[in-house]
């Protein structure tokens, strides 16, 4: 019994002794780790600063497009509706013309009669 | 033939012995008075006889045109001329009849129905119009014996290819000249009214349609009808339907291939290119105006083509009116002339109201104008 006292004695001390390195040694590397972890996040915030950057850029760059496509589809639909209007006045000017020439020509045959 | 400037259909009809319902039947959609310089148009020179006998004189109203069929010895010839035939009210009689006399110069009797209607236009005639411009019989009549039918020239030559008639069949002032040599009294006259045409020729079978689908005549169409099925039977095979409704749909009045009797006999068929011819025979001249004439302001009209329009359909009237367009500001002036008398030209603004409803203005001559001037002045 005595025995195994001082062999758990000696452990904890073994134990204790070994423990007590550990935490120094180690203090330097988690300093490095976390100057390095640090860092990271700098990256990354850094990172996700520019991709927010590029991202509203790119928002903005895409609102510009969807404005000019807008904009080309507003000027499309009114030189086509500009178009069809300019069709209709010349159909209904080529309407009149053929009213013209039909009236002149029944005002014509009617005058060749005895 | 490819038009040039100030032809008109009515020319070009006439020069080649042809209706202006032919012409502008065969080209839809060219002006008839103002057709564009350089633009093509299809004259309708080949036709289909009526199914009537060969012999005499057969006319086929719905084609407006003559036929006068000749035999020498065993050779039958046919000749044919275009025709201005009566109008939906007093329309020209079918069936058969004969020339019971001729007159050359012949004094145009005036009906009672025509007297009255001239009664009411204002324009009041005489009894009697004896030979000379104003006579619409021409220079040349065949009485039929239908009575108050005659088949005779005329002074309107733009009415071959009309309905304007009272009934009668008229033909162009150098056509009836010819015809009237060639038909002795007693000829036999048969009057059809066939639109609907089939013919044969080197082995096709043509198809010739005179009226729009609105009008169709029924028991005509039968007649075709079933002569295309006989075709059909004689030859086992089967037309092309939708050949013959195109014919029937577009009624240009010209012979269209619609069956070949033989495979390959239609890649024959050609047209012919005419050249234009270096004047038109017929054509109304417009003499120059000069400032000592007088003349009729007949109307000042904003845009060019409607000025001419007018200024042709004047210059068609019988006897002509001769009218040219002068450019006038921003606008065209048509003015009709010359004369050489203030009463000519007051004829004319008369006939200008009567005939075609409009208000012309007399013109006195410019030496005139400026004489009196001078006289006032003095």
């Amino acid at each position: 019994m005595k025995k195994s006292l001082v062999m758990i004695t000696i452990m904890f001390v073994f134990t204790l002794s070994v423990v007590g390195c550990a935490t120094k040694g180690d203090l330097a590397k988690v300093q490095s780790d976390e100057m390095m972890t640090r860092s990271k996040a700098d990256q990354a915030a850094q990172d996700a600063q520019a991709a927010k950057t590029a991202a509203d850029a790119a928002t903005l760059k895409a609102e510009a497009a969807a404005n000019r496509a807008e904009d080309a589809v507003k000027k499309a639909e009114e030189r086509e509706r500009i178009a069809e209007e300019k069709a209709r006045s010349a159909e209904e000017a080529a309407q009149l013309a053929n009213q013209k020439a039909q009236k002149a020509d029944d005002v014509f045959q009617r005058s060749m009669k005895k | 033939m490819r038009l040039e400037k100030g032809d008109t259909l009515p020319d070009v009809a006439r020069h080649f012995s042809l209706g202006i319902n032919a012409v502008s039947a065969a080209n839809p959609g060219v002006d008839i008075w103002v057709p564009e310089a350089g633009e093509r148009i299809m004259l309708p020179l080949s036709f289909i006889l009526p199914d009537a006998p060969r012999e005499g004189i057969v006319i086929n109203l719905a084609a407006m045109r003559l036929f006068q069929f000749k035999r020498n010895a065993d050779a039958l010839a046919v000749l044919t001329y275009p025709i201005g035939i009566g109008t939906e009210e007093r329309p020209s009689p079918t069936g058969r009849m004969y020339v019971e006399r001729k007159a050359t110069r012949p004094t145009w009797h005036v009906p009672a129905s025509i007297a009255k209607d001239h009664q009411e236009k204002g324009d009041p005639l005489p009894a009697a119009v004896l030979p000379g411009p104003d006579n619409p019989l021409g220079e040349y009549a065949l009485y039929l014996s239908k009575p108050t039918y005659l088949i005779h020239g005329t002074n309107k030559p733009a009415s071959i290819g009309l309905r304007a008639t009272n009934g009668c069949i008229r033909l162009y002032p150098e056509d009836v000249e010819r015809f009237y040599e060639n038909t002795p009294v007693k000829t036999s006259v048969h009057i059809v009214n066939q639109p609907y045409l089939i013919g044969q020729r080197h082995e096709i079978v043509y198809m010739e349609v005179h009226a729009v689908p609105e009008n169709l005549n029924t028991v005509e169409f039968d007649k075709a009808y079933r002569k295309l099925r006989n075709i059909e039977k004689e030859t086992g095979r089967t037309l092309d339907w939708s050949k013959v409704k195109k014919v029937l749909a577009d009624a240009r009045g010209i012979p269209v291939p619609v069956f070949e009797i033989r495979k390959g006999s239609a890649e024959k068929i050609e047209a012919v290119e005419v050249q234009h011819p270096i004047e038109l025979k017929g054509k109304p001249e417009i003499p120059e105006l000069k400032a000592d004439d007088w003349s009729v302001l007949v109307a000042d009209v904003p845009d060019e083509i409607d000025a001419v329009r007018l200024a042709a359909i004047i210059n068609h009237q019988g006897p002509q009116i001769p009218a040219r367009v002068v450019a006038k500001g921003a606008g065209y002036r048509v003015i009709a002339g010359p004369y050489h008398a203030a009463g000519e030209a007051r004829d004319a603004i008369k006939r200008l109201r009567i005939d075609l409803g409009i208000e012309g203005t007399l013109m006195k001559p410019v030496k005139e104008v400026v004489t009196r001037k001078e006289v006032s002045r003095k």
